[in-house]
């Protein structure tokens, strides 16, 4: 993967939010329950929301920093991986969702790593910041609903 | 002993200490299954009331999730009218043996006493234990009494607090209730998740022989949702339905290895120990894993019990293994000393990421990570971080996983036209408890996720007086 310019970059990474927002809408479709279609739409909306994001951020409106510290809970490294499927409750969707992040958020940083231009790597760090604060979200929603106890 | 402190002014009666409850020795209880504390003597009991000021604000009634009067049983015992007391209790709490054992007072009545701004305050819990069973072992335990029969029928859905509850004021009012239960007893999580040495069985037991005293049948291993579900329940007749099915699906970590034979949940683990008796051999043979290196993860009353459950049956090591600090326990001061002193060894600030088994698919250890708490977030929870190269090696042979507890999604996956929010709790109109499906009512941990006795003997209460509104108006408009 080679990217020569903040464009290309933008466009890749709003391609990847729509590509989310796709991918929860098609597992809505898929879910037996009411509340986890529910669920995964509002997961599908968020994306959406970051799509937008990066695109104000196209259009010079919205910066990215990757000075910004977002905590990491470092929930979804332990977590196994998890199958989607039709019955799957609402801990599961968590953990899809978290997987799902943190994989973006291990893709920017490794381009970040992968570029010498300053300016790029600046820009993949910024990216994988917005990606670790989705990922926070949903590892505190897990970290409420599963660690209850604990 | 026994003084007369009946009139002694508020400022002698502050001068009395805190009554404490006798217990067993930690090295001696710690390899039996009998209660722990021995309840307070009438001697302890008569002082204890007396330490009440009986101030005008009276705060610790509000203090109570169902309003006991508290000022008015303690005055009865001042007077040592000790069954009488317990009544006053019953007035608005029908299981105050059990209430008196495991409700959080200091989280409630008691942290709110006018004597806890500069003492320690009034021991409610005590002293609604020592009348209880007062009440309970003098076979004082009157029977209220019965409305005439209105015709109606009732089905209650589990037969934790919340379920014993409605039944309870239900069937004085006239109704005929029929509590089905998917285990062999009734009690709900009273039987299968608290241990012997917090909570007797027969405490239990005895609450439900004086309903089906009233006329309550219980209905015994009937899992509904799955042998009759809500629909059929109507069609054979019940006029209302309530569901008290608990929170009884456990949480997992989610991690790998968690499947390893040797990792139970809380509640299977309790459960084979408690209603299953697997503590008593050879008076009872149900099969359990006695580890000799006992991890339990996480930090609230049921990882507490389940801890001392391990050392009971034998663990050379029992372990806690908590993500966050003391301070952000869940379970019970009373109940984190309890284990302590026993000799429970606390991991504090350490979790799980991986468990190892060997050849034959056992566990044999944990990978653990320390962590580090990170500054309150919005929601005011300090969250847990693990600490980059902290990882270690425990040796363990069994797991007990105490995390967090989730609905039983059993009704709600059968029952149409029934709502839930994401996490599984049925959602109910917090006045009436009454569900999105006309006549059925819901509450306990079904409706809020693991929570506490009274508040399901609350949400119990509340929901009768809605199931009876729901009849009678029935009953009304087809006059």
């Amino acid at each position: 993967m080679k990217f020569d310019s903040v464009e290309q970059i933008l466009t890749f990474a709003i391609g990847k939010e729509q590509e989310a927002a796709d991918f929860y809408t098609d597992l809505a479709g898929k879910m037996e329950g009411k509340q986890m279609r529910e669920a995964f739409l509002e997961f599908a909306a968020e994306e959406l929301g970051h799509k937008k994001k990066l695109e104000a951020v196209v259009e010079g409106k919205v910066l990215l920093s990757s000075e910004e510290r977002v905590v990491d809970l470092k929930i979804g490294e332990s977590l196994t991986e998890v199958d989607a499927k039709p019955d799957m409750g609402f801990q599961e969707a968590l953990m899809v969702a978290i997987q799902n992040e943190t994989n973006a958020y291990t893709l920017y940083k490794n381009l970040a790593v992968a570029t010498d231009d300053s300016g790029l790597k600046d820009l993949f760090l910024g990216l994988a910041q917005e990606e670790a604060k989705h990922k926070l979200r949903f590892e505190v929603e897990y970290d409420d609903f599963v660690h209850q106890e604990n | 002993m026994t003084e007369n402190t009946e009139k002694l002014p508020p400022k002698e009666r502050m001068k009395i200490p805190r009554q404490s409850m006798p217990e067993q020795e930690p090295n001696v209880r710690n390899s039996n299954f009998q209660e722990v504390p021995l309840g307070l003597t009438e001697e302890q009991a008569l002082l204890e009331a007396n330490r009440c000021i009986e101030c005008k604000k009276a705060p610790c009634i509000p203090g109570c999730p169902v309003e006991v009067d508290i000022p008015g049983f303690i005055r009865l015992v001042m007077d040592k009218e000790y069954a009488a007391a317990a009544r006053k209790i019953k007035e608005t709490n029908a299981l105050p043996a059990v209430c008196g054992r495991v409700c959080p007072q200091e989280e409630q009545c008691e942290m709110v006493c006018t004597l806890s701004k500069k003492f320690k305050p009034v021991a409610v819990g005590y002293l609604e234990r020592f009348v209880a069973d007062y009440e309970r072992e003098n076979d004082l335990v009157q029977l209220p009494e019965i409305a005439p029969p209105t015709g109606k029928k009732v089905a209650i859905v589990g037969s934790g607090p919340a379920g014993l509850t409605v039944a309870g004021d239900l069937v004085k009012l006239g109704h005929k209730i029929t509590v089905f239960e998917a285990l062999h007893k009734p009690g709900g999580v009273l039987v299968y998740g608290i241990p012997e040495f917090r909570l007797p069985k027969h405490i239990v037991q005895a609450e439900c022989d004086v309903l089906a005293e009233m006329g309550v049948e219980f209905q015994n291993s009937t899992v509904v949702g799955k042998m009759d579900t809500i629909d059929e329940l109507f069609e054979m007749g019940y006029d209302s339905v309530f569901i008290g099915t608990g929170a009884g699906l456990p949480n997992f970590m989610g991690v790998p290895g968690e499947n390893l034979i040797g990792i139970y949940s809380a509640n299977e683990y309790l459960t084979r120990s408690n209603l299953m008796r697997a503590y008593d051999f050879p008076n009872n043979d149900t099969p359990i894993i006695e580890g000799k290196n006992i991890a339990v993860l996480g930090g609230g009353n049921t990882a507490m019990d389940a801890v001392r459950t391990g050392l009971r049956l034998g663990a050379d090591n029992a372990y806690i293994v908590y993500r966050r600090s003391e301070a952000e326990m869940p379970a019970r001061a009373e109940e984190i000393h309890h284990a302590m002193d026993e000799g429970v060894q606390f991991h504090l600030l350490t979790t799980p990421i991986k468990f190892n088994g060997n050849g034959d698919g056992k566990v044999t250890s944990m990978e653990c990570m320390q962590m580090e708490l990170g500054e309150p977030d919005d929601s005011g929870r300090r969250r847990p971080v693990p600490i980059e190269g902290s990882n270690f090696i425990m040796e363990v042979d069994l797991v007990v996983v105490a995390i967090g507890n989730s609905s039983n999604p059993l009704i709600p996956q059968t029952t149409p036209g029934l709502d839930t929010n994401r996490w599984g709790n049925i959602t109910v109109d917090e006045e009436t408890m009454e569900t999105s499906r006309k006549g059925v009512f819901a509450g306990g941990d079904i409706v809020t996720g693991g929570a506490t006795v009274i508040l399901a003997a609350g949400a119990g209460k509340k929901a009768a007086r809605a199931m009876h509104a729901f009849m009678m108006n029935e009953v009304a408009s087809q006059v």
